[in-house]
């Protein structure tokens, strides 16, 4: 660990807020493209709402498709932010510092992008308003005599990511304020203005440091239980449900959960090795940061590959007619078969295979690779659950069909990945996506240990 | 009399760390004079005296509040609408529990958050001395005297080794 | 002197010890020579624990014999009890080790000890082999039962489930073991001079090529991190198919592919809970206060709380997809397990492997003290025995006779409260287990002397301008 040659605040500055106070050419151009993409991916889902759901491929039974699989896979990815920042941070590891941030900030961002997915997915989505049109007033739906059922999993989703989504940009926000003073101290005009508002004041004191360093333990600390319960509720959509033979599993919690690690870190990974690359911040995210990444996918991984074995191994467990069926179309069927093997490779037996290798590990290219690859994986792995389940919906076995999507649906997907992608090049343009106090502390806390004639890397620790 | 601001900018920790040892020796409290770091230093670095806080107080009341509220929501909206669905009871304890769960912990960290720029003593507008450079890596002491001490501040900090001294009537040097 | 004055700064003052390298080995050997009139009262009543279970065991064999489960259900309940902790104290030992936390040290040996224990899981699995109902119908195709029960086998293959479960059972416990071995190697070696009688005899046997060249320690972290993620997933396994065999394909209709997690995550917590106890013993009346700081039950005590946190999470995950559907056999397992039949004890287990270690460690003061987390970790452990008690004995008298054929649980069975001898047998085999643990402390020393020394390398107090600090060293 601690690879890196030191570095002054200076120099810190200057490095880390170039993506603000200068506009690199590429920028516009990327942003331009990106943009063009996230509107015709917005005309794509207005045409929809204009002509109905049958431009998709979306029919009895298979009523869930690529919107509630891209929806399941962006609350996914935010998991990333919590388990680096939060588990991270509790546990200390000096390796988190380049990496929060931009975790935090994907959090957001993915989380935003996710719900935009079952917003278009009813249909008619000015009926989402009226429902959660309430308090004091009464919702429109239930004005009408139309009791939407409480209790039900659709109502627990909502309330959690919601609670996720309101914490995560707090806990930004707050984590952003030394650095607002910081950009309030290098900007002038307008900048200098709104970056002083949002600094609200700050001067650094011992104090407010402290304040700062307790609140990253402490909301660290309350996300977590926050970021567990978030995908289990996502999983429990399915899991509640008794008609859909595979997934009525009481696995699904965890086994969403640790997917969502899995997919968001490795998200991650990849957003650190193209920030590195596009930014030249080669001397904030070393090798060694990404080889610490890689190590704890390698873990995340074989506990996913274990849940994902209780899934499946249960499934068949229970000898019944309807649930062999649904396993049935998943592994005999093409070319459903060939997806599963597909998914089962990319997601865990390449990447591991990957990582185990050490020169691998630090090999930025490969990295990306196998990032990107758990991520198609992991795409895959939740349109495995939903559409195999539904197209062998129980009792309407005359219903059974299958799916395939329409242009409509791969638009509106493609544009949630550029909206994404887009939303972090645009915010890296306001607020730096390393955390300038985080690396400073960690060259303040530096030291070292001299045992016989080699000299070991130390961190100064108060607990 | 009121006490009037000086700050003291040094390149080095140690020397700001002196600055703070000689202040003590010369007689102001510790709590008229603060540390103004552009990174978080552990507590303690410079001697600076400790800092209190209730933050703790805040997410236990957050998550009181939250639990009052999200029962509340859950139980009345189930017994308003009253109807059986796929045989479960009208008031069904475990959805309640995860949407309780989740307005607790909204709460919380609502209120946290409301407890840590409070406890910051945010938002401070109304600066008190204060120089960019500090953002830069310069360590700032800053400190509060009485009038007819500025002078004698100022010689202690420039001997401290400070770069430079900035007043609020615009004066600097070292 | 072992340790100069415990150091911490602020909050955390006292918390952190730096021993003496020089003096370490001395003073651990002769520690491990003492037999202090509480160690040995302790041996005795363990030992006549040990002997009460051997007497209810003989005596349940005659009242009940080995056809059929339902009376050996506490057995299978404390066998599992002894599995769970003694297979999950080593992957604790492992996984802090893979983590590179310096504040594990003290901690390495004491879980690891739990692997002799684990001997004994052996010999008490043998009777449950021959209990376990088989796989196939022996009244062969009859309505409304089937021909082959549910199982994790499915087909049954050669030898399933018997053979397997008791080849895992023998490979986790050797495989323990020989983590066990290596790690302890260092210290036998360098003891194998001094020692004397069967333990010198012993020690030159089991480490008499061992020198600590540096060939020697690469070959033993080598073999230590190979054997610990092999261990790791020894014990995954297992647990998943002891859970399945001895309790979820007992209870027609039960699919449920949470409950080998449930299980595991229980085990883990109940292990790391005997380590907390075993540690706060240690330092508080066993005079290693000097190698034991508080930093390692504060350390320890995050892990305890995230497990417990864990442990709700999934029982709730478990309990809320059963409820939701109202299926018929789901809720019948509900009333089973949960609200009806066995609630007093789901409620102790929920009490105790829950909501009181949440209690005590929710608070960071006593999750600064020694006495916090070693509370916590002995409730968890009444906790998990509460679970295997529940689970155990629910499973084994859930479907008695030919019922365990049916395809679901159409009736919520009655209660099973234990005899004289279910008590001799849970009570004197917790005993038992805790006589060995006590046996082996005199064989190896109850701290891993070496590793111990290597934190004396990485662990430092320093100054950094005005305030002093615990310096860690990162070799990796």
């Amino acid at each position: 660990m601690q690879e890196g040659k030191p570095l002054q605040s200076k120099q810190i500055n200057r490095e880390l807020l170039l993506t603000i106070l200068n506009s690199p050419k590429w920028f516009f151009t990327t942003v331009s493209v990106l943009g063009i993409i996230v509107m015709v991916a917005m005309g794509a889902a207005g045409y929809m709402i204009n002509q109905g759901f049958g431009v998709t491929g979306l029919n009895r039974p298979v009523m869930w498709g690529f919107f509630i699989t891209n929806f399941v896979f962006w609350i996914g990815i935010s998991h990333a932010g919590v388990m680096l920042s939060a588990i991270l941070r509790l546990s200390k590891a000096e390796w988190r510092r380049p990496a929060t941030r931009a975790a935090e900030i994907l959090t957001v961002f993915s989380l935003m992008t996710a719900m935009t997915m079952p917003l278009i997915h009813t249909g008619r989505p000015w009926r989402t308003v009226y429902w959660i049109y309430t308090l004091p007033f009464v919702p429109y739906d239930y004005a009408r005599g139309i009791w939407p059922n409480v209790r039900t999993p659709l109502v627990w989703d909502p309330s959690a990511v919601y609670t996720y989504l309101t914490s995560s940009i707090l806990f930004v926000v707050v984590a952003l304020i030394p650095d607002f003073a910081v950009l309030r101290d290098r900007t002038t005009g307008m900048s200098h203005r709104i970056y002083g508002l949002l600094a609200m004041g700050w001067q650094g004191n011992a104090r407010q440091w402290k304040l700062q360093i307790i609140a990253g333990v402490l909301l660290s600390a309350l996300i977590l239980p926050v970021f567990v319960s978030v995908h289990s509720i996502v999983s429990w959509d399915f899991g509640m449900a008794v008609s859909v033979k595979s997934w009525h599993s009481t696995v699904f919690a965890p086994y969403f959960v640790v997917g969502a690690v899995h997919s968001g870190v490795s998200a991650v990974a990849f957003v650190l090795i193209l920030l590195r690359y596009v930014y030249g911040w080669q001397n904030y995210i070393r090798h060694e940061h990404i080889d610490a990444l890689a190590r704890l996918l390698v873990v995340v991984a074989t506990g996913w590959f274990y849940f994902l074995v209780m899934e499946i191994l249960f499934g068949f467990y229970g000898r019944e007619a309807d649930e062999i069926a649904v396993r049935d179309y998943q592994f005999m069927v093409s070319p459903w078969n060939i997806w599963m093997m597909i998914f089962v490779g990319v997601t865990y037996f390449l990447p591991v295979a990957i990582w185990l290798s050490r020169s691998a590990r630090r090999n930025l290219w490969i990295m990306s690779l196998a990032c990107i690859s758990v991520n198609i994986g992991m795409w895959l792995e939740r349109f495995l659950i939903i559409v195999p389940g539904l197209a062998r919906k129980q009792l309407l076995t005359f219903d059974w069909y299958t799916y395939t999507p329409s242009a409509v649906e791969w638009i509106i997907v493609g544009g949630t990945f550029a909206m994404v992608t887009m939303l972090m090049l645009v915010i890296a343009r306001v607020v730096p996506l390393i955390p300038l106090y985080d690396i400073k502390e960690g060259e303040i806390l530096r030291t070292e240990i001299k045992i016989g004639r080699v000299t070991v890397p130390a961190v100064f620790r108060e607990d | 009399m009121a006490k009037k601001p000086i700050l003291g900018l040094f390149e080095t920790a140690d020397n700001a760390a002196d600055a703070g040892d000689a202040l003590k020796s010369a007689g102001v409290a510790p709590t008229d004079f603060d540390f103004l770091t552009d990174a978080p230093y552990p507590e303690g670095a410079f001697g600076e005296r400790e800092e209190n806080h209730r933050l703790y107080i805040f997410p236990f009341v957050g998550a009181l509040i939250g639990l009052t509220v999200g029962i509340m929501l859950t139980s009345m909206t189930q017994m308003a609408y009253p109807l059986v669905q796929g045989g479960k009871p009208i008031l069904s304890m475990p959805p309640m529990a995860v949407v309780t769960y989740e307005s607790t912990m909204l709460t919380a960290i609502v209120f946290t958050i409301i407890g840590i720029i409070f406890e910051s003593r945010l938002p401070a507008f109304k600066e008190g001395l204060y120089d960019t450079r500090i953002t830069e890596g310069y360590i700032g002491v800053l400190v509060n005297v009485d009038e007819e001490q500025l002078t004698s501040t100022q010689t202690l900090l420039t001997q401290a080794g400070a770069i430079d001294v900035v007043r609020k009537d615009g004066g600097s040097g070292a | 002197m072992a340790a100069a004055e415990p150091k911490g700064h602020g909050q955390h003052s006292g918390m952190w010890i730096y021993p003496d390298a020089k003096v370490i080995s001395q003073d651990v050997s002769e520690k491990s020579k003492d037999m202090a009139k509480p160690f040995r009262t302790a041996l005795v009543v363990t030992g006549i624990l040990f002997i009460l279970a051997i007497v209810g065991f003989i005596a349940r064999a005659a009242d009940d014999g080995f056809d059929e489960i339902g009376p050996w259900g506490y057995y299978t309940a404390l066998f599992s009890m002894l599995f769970m902790v003694t297979s999950g104290a080593p992957l604790a030992a492992c996984a802090f080790r893979f983590t590179k936390s310096h504040w594990r040290r003290p901690l390495s040996r004491v879980a690891e000890l739990f692997s002799i224990v684990s001997i004994l899981n052996l010999l008490m699995f043998i009777p449950m082999m021959i209990v376990l109902p088989s796989l196939e119908n022996p009244a062969g195709s009859v309505e409304g039962q089937m021909e082959l029960r549910r199982s994790i086998w499915f087909e049954g293959p050669i030898g399933a489930p018997h053979a397997w479960n008791l080849a895992g059972v023998a490979f986790l416990t050797i495989t323990s073991i020989a983590i066990l071995w290596t790690s302890a190697i260092a210290d036998m070696g360098e003891a194998r001079h001094s020692a004397t009688g069967l333990k010198g005899w012993l020690y030159r046997k089991l480490a008499g090529g061992w020198y600590g060249t540096k060939r020697q320690w690469n070959v033993q972290k080598a073999g230590l991190a190979l054997l610990g993620a092999f261990y790791f997933m020894i014990v995954v396994f297992m647990h998943f198919t002891i859970s399945s065999d001895y309790a979820q394909s007992l209870i027609p209709g039960w699919k449920d592919s949470i409950f080998p997690v449930l299980y595991t995550v229980t085990a883990f917590q109940a292990s790391l809970g005997a380590i907390l106890v075993t540690l706060f013993i240690l330092r508080r009346w066993g005079g290693y206060e000097g190698y034991i700081g508080k930093s390692t039950f504060w350390s320890a005590s995050k892990v305890l709380l995230g497990l417990t946190l864990l442990w709700v999470y999934h029982l709730f995950a478990f309990f809320i997809t059963f409820w939701y559907g109202r299926l018929e056999v789901e809720q019948n397992i509900i009333k089973y397990l949960i609200v009806d039949t066995y609630s007093v004890i789901f409620l102790l287990n929920l009490a105790f492997s829950f909501v009181l270690p949440f209690a005590v460690l929710v608070w960071n003061p006593v999750r600064r003290s020694d006495w916090g987390p070693s509370l916590a970790g002995l409730l968890a452990l009444i906790g998990g025995l509460m679970f295997n008690i529940r689970i155990f004995v629910g499973s084994a008298n859930a479907a008695p006779g030919e019922n365990i054929y049916h395809f679901l649980l159409h009736k919520v069975p009655a209660p099973v409260y234990p005899d004289i001898w279910d008590l001799f047998i849970v009570v004197g085999g917790l005993g038992a287990a805790v006589f060995i643990y006590l046996v082996s402390t005199r064989i190896l020393p109850i701290l891993s002397i070496w590793e111990v020394k290597e934190g004396t390398f990485y662990q430092k107090w320093g100054k950094l301008h005005r305030g002093e600090y615990q310096i860690l060293g990162k070799p990796e």
